[in-house]
């Protein structure tokens, strides 16, 4: 009995009431599934406005699990969630680098997201329950400048290791009302101009609102928003709607998670 | 709960902003802020509520900053129950999810100027162990300076020198050893020539929050590295990470 309640309390539409009446309210889950798992994070990129991205990512299967011959996946997105291309990488050093500018992005200049995936075809090291997760790195350049880094932030995307299921996602949770506040710890007073990137963790549609403005982020879609405010409230229906903040002073920039 | 601190350099300049707010609730709290440091293998307390700049915010300017102090936001009932031999849990503002973090910024006078969001949770605090933190994950090799600072809290009020070491995971060997302190912000400048795949930062007896620091023509990268247990979100993270960090101290040892 202990263990059917258990059960139902962290079903999906237990967390779904939780949420939407704040009781006890659940941000991201993580389903054990039958299979190793990789998540992946969602990724900003920029190639808008004199930017390029640095991507910083490590060989966790060899690092923690020893397994030799994996590869990865970099599955890109616009803004508008559509893919632009996938990158398979192999042979894979303990930590390795990837440029992002317009060139490599058929000379796109804009922003969004990409997703890695660790696959081997060997994962007999890994138990069924076995679930990774490489947070990696992201370098901002502005206008060729020194690289600004931070670190991945928010669970988005998972499959099966062995690469024989489908990408799945909703690790971030939801809520059926715009009642989830999250007050930004910066005092935005010194900065000529403040950008947040929003990306939608969830397969539904997100509303949120800042500065009494509202604004509506299709499922894993990417959208900035330019602020000036020196206090910012984000309310949502989002359990995790964390933007990636880039300030700017001068000819200086400064990105970092809020 | 939560501590902060910021970074004392002869190149490096920080600031800290400290929030009288919860991230999920904008009520404004009434609470002061305290710093302490050890001296005489005591914690001594002071009050620096005067560094309040408006209802929202504590703001800790680089000449209030000491690489030995950590800060704190506590009522009056601190006074009794501060103890001078031991860092405790005072309080519980800053127990949020997400967490309760201050803007820790870097600048150098003139230049450009990076930060992130930071804290010191208590649970690491009272623990001793081992940092483990790919240097080429953050550390840039195009940048004119890399250096790694080191921030380490121990609950009791000494200044004891450990060693830090830059270790090749593929020759087993140790490539260069720092002393540094606990309860004190440390900085180590990083050789070029160790920024390779293979070459990770790791402590032996203590704890420590690693945060790398670039610079190239006054444009400034600010960043920590992820503790390696957050890699793995199933329940053989213990192991896994037990087994990596047992490789390394082995190097060490």
């Amino acid at each position: 009995m202990k263990s059917l309640i258990k059960n139902l309390l962290k079903s999906e539409i237990s967390i779904l009431i939780r949420n939407s009446l704040n009781i006890k309210p659940i941000s991201i889950k993580t389903n054990q599934e039958n299979y190793p798992t990789t998540v992946s994070d969602a990724f900003l990129w920029r190639t808008d406005k004199g930017y390029k991205t640095k991507f910083k990512y490590s060989d966790i299967l060899n690092f923690f699990y020893k397994i030799k011959n994996s590869w990865v996946e970099l599955h890109f997105y616009n803004k508008n969630n559509q893919l632009l291309k996938i990158e398979k990488i192999e042979s894979l050093n303990l930590s390795n680098e990837l440029e992002i500018t317009s060139e490599y992005l058929n000379d796109i200049k804009d922003y969004g997201v990409f997703y890695i995936y660790h696959f081997s075809e060997n994962d007999k090291d890994l138990n069924n329950g076995s679930i990774i997760s490489n947070r990696c790195y992201l370098g901002f350049s502005y206008n060729n400048n020194l690289h600004s880094f931070i670190h991945g932030n928010i669970l988005v995307k998972f499959t099966s290791v062995n690469s024989k299921q489908k990408i799945s996602t909703d690790i971030v949770k939801t809520s059926l009302f715009n009642n989830q506040i999250y007050t930004i710890q910066k005092y935005f007073n010194d900065f000529d101009n403040n950008e947040l990137f929003f990306v939608n963790p969830t397969s539904k549609i997100i509303e949120f609102s800042l500065e009494n403005k509202k604004f509506r982020l299709n499922p894993h879609c990417t959208m900035v928003v330019e602020t000036q405010n020196s206090i910012i409230s984000i309310k949502s229906n989002c359990l995790f709607i964390r933007p990636t903040i880039f300030s700017y002073k001068g000819k200086y920039m400064d990105v970092h998670h809020s | 709960m939560n501590y902060f601190f910021g970074i004392k350099h002869d190149i490096l300049k920080s600031e800290i902003q400290i929030p009288l707010f919860q991230n999920r609730i904008l009520k404004l709290s009434n609470l002061k802020l305290f710093k302490c440091y050890p001296e005489n293998e005591k914690w001594v307390l002071k009050n620096i509520s005067n560094t309040k700049i408006n209802e929202y915010f504590y703001f800790l300017k680089n000449e209030n900053i000491s690489n030995k102090e950590i800060y704190f936001l506590a009522d009056d009932e601190i006074y009794k129950k501060f103890d001078e031999t031991k860092l405790d849990n005072f309080n519980s503002f800053t127990d949020t999810k997400p967490e309760f973090r201050s803007n820790l910024k870097i600048y150098i006078n003139d230049g450009g100027f990076s930060s992130y969001q930071s804290e010191y949770p208590y649970s690491m605090i009272k623990k001793r162990g081992t940092i483990l933190s790919s240097v080429s994950s953050l550390a840039n090799s195009d940048a004119e300076k890399n250096y790694i600072i080191i921030k380490n809290i121990f609950e009791k009020p000494i200044e004891e020198i450990f060693k830090a070491y830059l270790v090749n995971f593929k020759t087993k060997k140790i490539e260069e050893s720092f002393e540094i302190k606990t309860n004190n912000t440390n900085c180590i400048e990083i050789n070029k020539k160790l920024i390779k795949p293979e070459i990770f930062l790791t402590t032996k007896e203590y704890l420590g929050i690693p945060i790398y620091v670039s610079l190239k023509n006054n444009f400034l990268s600010f960043e920590h590295t992820h503790p390696p247990h957050e890699y793995i979100l199933s329940r053989d993270k213990f192991i896994k990470v037990s087994e990596i960090k047992k490789e390394i101290n082995e190097i060490i040892d």
